[in-house]
């Protein structure tokens, strides 16, 4: 619920690695431009090395801009903040905690456990994991454990939300349920969401604005706007036009042999 | 066909309702009926400890002494002891498995076996001592002696264990918490890992025993010198293990904590510490392993009391039967530290439960 709106700009950002043990450096992005803001659902697609994961990492504040700026409301980003939650392909829970001790571990290290407790009951009213609350990370299913990974960065209503695929790892039923899912919990905080993807379904799906980027150097290559009202039908005829458009401008439409 | 255990599964699944069917039923739902042999079996193998024992115990009475005995109903008594513990346990277990607890009952059972062949090692090494000689007294005594040494010394080997359990108490735990200290930040920080580094390299390969000359020389109590080398043996092994596990931690956690709001210190101290639990704890294992070394060695060659010492100082006095009362106590002791080191492990790292299959 970010009562403020909140407006996240991309000012002509670049980001180069060096690789280890050699003085070679990759360039994940060049020069990105965009701005963002509240109650949208961002969905970055493309293929891997586009530099859609760096994008996430940046805006998260896990690691600095090479050339440019990245801000949020014109505030230029200084390390990681629970107000920018992210969700990670794997759960990443601790497993040396409980379910719920999971969850509240964010509102714990920020010592605001005290008088929060309903909030942490809340989270596990949402992805519905009342009878697993007192076990153990192991003892959860793959797509258990992304629920619980997922309301353990909401707990503290991020007024952006960072998802790195967070669906990449889990079979296609438990997959659609959760697009479901998180989106009814968007829809509800109407936060800005940032999901990488590589499911060009997932993303038109998902998604009031799909980034295309492409690889070599890392680039948007398009910003295509989705507008249709959710839930979207996945046959319709609009949805298949949106993933053709999308294909064709990362090389892999049906005419791609003209 | 149903076979006839079958149908009565069936009605024991309508008695206990699917929906909140408990372990044990479970069980026993899925396991087949035993046959009349697997129960004739399961009854001698329960049996067994008991005839074994008494079988220790008439061996002991009805052949002649090879060489002179005394106080003879000490190991009698004993004897009779350890078969009554065992009814005990075995009647414990029957009483639960009536109650619907099968749990002690099952590991009665599972144990029944070992029990016997320690009762059969009594017998045969009482024939070997003192009933035949094979193996000379008394250099090797026959259990009664050991028993009786254990009963005429007792002041004395309490004592001597109270002041081993200090010494190992007091050099683990100095080692162990300095261990913790340098192996974390260690792990934690290359700056402190490049000072600390080198020692552990260059102390590391040497055996403890090395040590003992070298520290009674310097060290200005023989007490304090063997602290100090059962302390730098669990420092040792506290080190390196805590080290390795905390540089293992997975990046992915560090940058979940951070995006959580966790600060630098809480990295170490919610993520780094509890995930490197496992490893720490392996090292405390193994440091306690090292201590009993040390220990002993300390113990045997300088310091004026404990175990160690009280077996070397018997042992001149060619009374064995006190070396070999005192190195019974030593193994159980040493026994009883693991135990209790495995349990807290298990309570610790009861998260893993599941985890690792």
């Amino acid at each position: 619920m970010a009562e403020n709106k909140v407006i996240l700009t991309l000012e002509n950002v670049s980001k180069s690695f060096a690789k280890v043990e050699s003085d070679e450096v990759t360039h994940a992005l060049d020069n990105v431009s965009v701005t963002m803001e509240s109650g949208e659902f961002i969905s970055l697609v493309g293929p891997s090395g586009c530099g859609k994961s760096t994008i996430l990492r940046l805006v998260a504040g896990l690691i600095v801009p090479t050339l440019g700026k990245v801000t949020v409301n014109g505030e230029e980003i200084d390390g990681p903040s629970p107000n920018r939650g992210m969700v990670f392909q794997k759960p990443t829970l601790f497993p040396w905690l409980t379910v719920e001790n999971n969850i509240a571990f964010s509102l714990n290290v920020q010592g605001k456990l005290k008088g929060n407790e309903d909030k942490v009951q809340r989270m596990i009213d949402i992805i519905g994991l009342e009878k697993f609350r007192n076990d153990y990370p192991g003892q959860l299913s793959g797509g258990m454990a992304q629920r619980v990974a997922l309301v353990r960065s909401l707990i503290n209503q991020p007024e952006i939300l960072l998802l790195d695929e967070p669906l990449g790892a889990l079979d296609a039923f438990t997959r659609m349920h959760m697009q479901d899912e998180i989106l009814s919990i968007w829809s509800e905080s109407k936060q800005l969401a940032l999901m990488v993807t590589h499911d060009v379904d997932e993303a038109i799906y998902m998604g009031t604005r799909v980034l295309v980027m492409d690889a070599n150097p890392g680039r948007i290559i398009a910003d295509i706007k989705i507008d249709e009202s959710y839930p979207r039908d996945r046959s319709s005829a609009s949805f298949v036009e949106y993933r053709n458009d999308i294909l064709n401008k990362l090389h892999f439409g049906g005419n791609k042999n003209k | 066909m149903v076979p006839e255990n079958q149908r009565q599964n069936s009605q024991a699944v309508d008695a206990a309702q699917l929906g909140n069917l408990t372990r044990s039923q479970l069980k026993k739902l899925e396991t087949k009926e035993k046959t009349a042999w697997q129960k004739t079996l399961e009854a001698i193998t329960l049996a067994l400890p008991v005839i074994c024992g008494i079988v220790a115990i008439l061996e002991y009475i009805i052949l002649p002494n090879y060489s002179r005995n005394y106080n003879p109903y000490a190991y009698f008594y004993v004897m009779g002891a350890f078969i009554a513990a065992y009814i005990v346990y075995l009647t414990v277990g029957i009483i639960r498995k009536s109650k619907g607890n099968t749990s002690v009952y099952e590991k009665v059972h599972y144990r029944a076996p070992l029990f016997s062949a320690l009762f059969l090692f009594f017998a045969l090494y009482d024939y070997l001592t003192l009933k035949t000689g094979t193996l000379t007294q008394p250099f090797v005594p026959c259990m009664n002696f050991i028993i009786n040494a254990f009963l005429k010394d007792y002041m004395m080997l309490l004592d001597c264990t109270l002041n081993t359990l200090k010494l190992l108490f007091i050099g683990y735990g100095i080692g162990v918490s300095l261990g913790l200290v340098t192996g974390i930040s260690c792990g934690y920080s290359n700056k402190f890992r490049y000072w600390v580094d080198p020692i552990i390299k260059f102390l590391g390969p040497i055996p403890t025993s090395t040590w003992v000359p070298v520290t009674m020389v310097i060290a200005s109590s023989l007490f304090g010198g063997a602290v100090f080398i059962i302390a730098l043996g669990s420092w040792f092994a506290v080190t390196v293990a805590s080290m390795t596990g905390i540089s293992n931690v997975d990046k992915d956690f560090f940058e979940a904590a951070r995006t959580l709001g966790a600060t630098e210190r809480q990295l170490v101290f919610r993520v780094a510490i509890p995930h490197a639990m496992p490893s720490i704890l392996q090292g405390c294992t193994q440091a306690m392993s090292s201590s009993c070394v040390a220990l002993m060695i300390a113990e045997m060659l300088g310091v004026k009391s404990g175990l160690g010492w009280y077996m070397t100082w018997q042992a001149g006095w060619a009374s064995y039967d006190k070396m070999f009362a005192a190195l019974f106590v030593i193994c159980f002791i040493f026994t009883v530290v693991t135990k209790v080191l495995e349990r807290v492990k298990r309570h610790v790292l009861r998260w893993q439960n599941g985890v690792e299959k």
